[in-house]
């Protein structure tokens, strides 16, 4: 079977607007999460979010394109932008038809639909904006990546809730190991900071007001945050003939669904999903030092998580790292499994875990090491990210040191 | 215990049973008859609209339990905010 290889990475979050400057506040442990600035919140309860600061869509794209992108398209393009820069590749008219695009959002255009409902609902407009439409669709950013970088091979988007980028980097592999082609351009993006975002994720009681504090006791939820991450993925056949740089390896990885509820985790599928990550990549869980877990700070998912972890590692489970980077940079819901790939892949390439942050005390029913409060280096040979979707969707990835 | 408020309460939660019972009372459990975790946070959103009152998160209020587990648990954590926030 062929190897497929992580070349080049980008990422726009609330812990900066490129790579370095996210993996530089990771593992110093910098949280991005602050009152919410950018938009009004009415009557929601929660005044916190991660958002994405310092970001003025005018210094980086043109009027046209502004009126034509929703806020995860735009996020979409500056994080595509940075990882093929960084792949150093140059997509020939021959490669172009040889590379995807697996590109996944939740919502997608959730900032469109908030402008034009309050245009006609509150506003009462006579009429509305035509680019709505193409500006909402889940898959307008794979389009736009596509146009912006001339890609004409297949262009699709995942959506399926919070892991919608986990299952677009595994369909990508999938592509890219049937030899359909040699390069794919995938991860996903997510603006969801809105009021009526606030309001319904508050209706469903999982919002944190205070703060992200992932398998602590007391963790009052999750925090919103937006962004996007992009990986370019290669055949090694590929990377090796042009010479690329190689961070990791996309060894294997496993989904699967829990059909049991819309919104309550089952230990069963989380467990099922790492297992099946770990016999796609041909690693004994042994092999696992660090995992990047889905850690939503929520009271549903973490004693979950945890005992999907010790079920699957057994007694592995209490040498294993496992923190959740969403401490920091919030729940990019179908961005957060791309952010989170990268995180993972920054673990193993500076062999350091990061830190879980806003620790407040000890939870009995989440009794594995967290890495709280500070990143700590570790020997990290092969590594799992978690994503465990709203619905029982569930997707593991397994990433190894390359060379 | 069968004031207008109790019945009000009472017709919510049988509304978003998914398994809806002749009749119940403060002893009946939230899960026989059927309110899983999202049929609870619907019916929260239900007492809220219904009552005008805002229901804290399970372990959010020291003085108010919300973490029901029987009929009686909602209709005591009801009758307070409603006294608190009249």
């Amino acid at each position: 079977m062929k190897r497929i290889v992580i070349t080049g990475v980008g990422c726009i979050s609330a812990l900066g607007n490129k790579t370095s400057e996210f993996t530089d506040k990771l593992f110093n442990g910098v949280s991005g999460i602050a009152a919410v600035e950018r938009v009004k919140v009415f009557k929601a309860r929660t005044k916190i979010a991660a958002e994405v600061k310092n970001f003025d869509a005018a210094e980086h794209f043109t009027a046209t394109q502004i009126s034509q992108m929703d806020r995860h398209s735009l996020f979409a393009i500056m994080a595509t932008r940075e990882a093929v820069a960084d792949a150093g590749i140059e997509f020939s008219p021959s490669l172009a038809e040889r590379t995807a695009i697996s590109y996944g959002t939740g919502i997608g255009g959730q900032n469109t639909q908030d402008e034009g409902y309050y245009r006609l609902y509150a506003e009462d407009a006579k009429r509305l904006h035509p680019y709505p439409v193409p500006k909402l669709m889940p898959s307008a950013a794979a389009s736009h990546i596509s146009m912006a970088f001339g890609i004409t091979g297949p262009s699709l988007t995942t959506t399926t809730a919070c892991a919608s980028s986990a299952h677009s980097m595994g369909v990508a592999m999938m592509m890219l190991r049937s030899g359909m082609v040699d390069v794919a351009i995938t991860g996903g993006a997510e603006a969801p900071i809105t009021a009526s975002s606030f309001l319904a994720w508050e209706g469903l009681r999982v919002l944190s007001k205070d703060g992200c504090s992932p398998f602590s006791a007391k963790r009052g939820g999750l925090v919103l945050g937006e962004g996007a991450g992009t990986l370019i993925l290669e055949t090694l056949e590929h990377a090796q003939q042009r010479g690329a740089k190689i961070y990791a390896e996309l060894a294997g990885f496993g989904m699967c669904s829990d059909a049991h509820n819309l919104v309550q985790p089952l230990e069963d599928g989380m467990a099922r999903a790492m297992k099946l990550a770990l016999k796609d990549a041909n690693l004994a869980p042994t092999d696992i030092a660090y995992i990047n877990a889905h850690g939503t700070g929520t009271p549903q998912n973490d004693p979950v998580e945890t005992a999907a972890i010790r079920a699957v590692f057994e007694d592995h489970a209490d040498n294993l790292l496992v923190s959740s980077s969403k401490s920091m940079h919030g729940h990019i819901l179908g961005a957060s499994s791309a952010v989170e790939a990268i995180a993972t892949i920054a673990a193993i390439t500076q062999q350091c875990a990061p830190p879980t942050m806003g620790f407040i005390e000890t939870d009995p029913a989440c009794d594995l090491d967290y890495v709280f409060g500070q990143s700590r280096p570790q020997k990290i040979e092969a590594a799992l990210s978690n994503s465990f979707a709203f619905g029982g969707l569930n997707a593991v990835l397994a990433f190894k040191r390359f060379g | 215990m069968s004031d207008e408020i109790t019945q009000q309460i009472y017709s919510i939660l049988c509304e978003n049973a998914p398994k809806p019972p002749g009749k119940i009372d403060d002893d009946t459990e939230l899960s026989s008859i059927g309110l899983g975790s999202l049929e609870v946070v619907e019916t929260v959103f239900d007492l809220e609209e219904k009552f005008d009152i805002t229901i804290p998160n399970p372990g959010e209020s020291d003085e108010i339990n919300t973490n029901f587990r029987n009929v009686g648990d909602v209709v005591s954590a009801v009758k307070i905010l409603i006294e608190l926030e009249t």
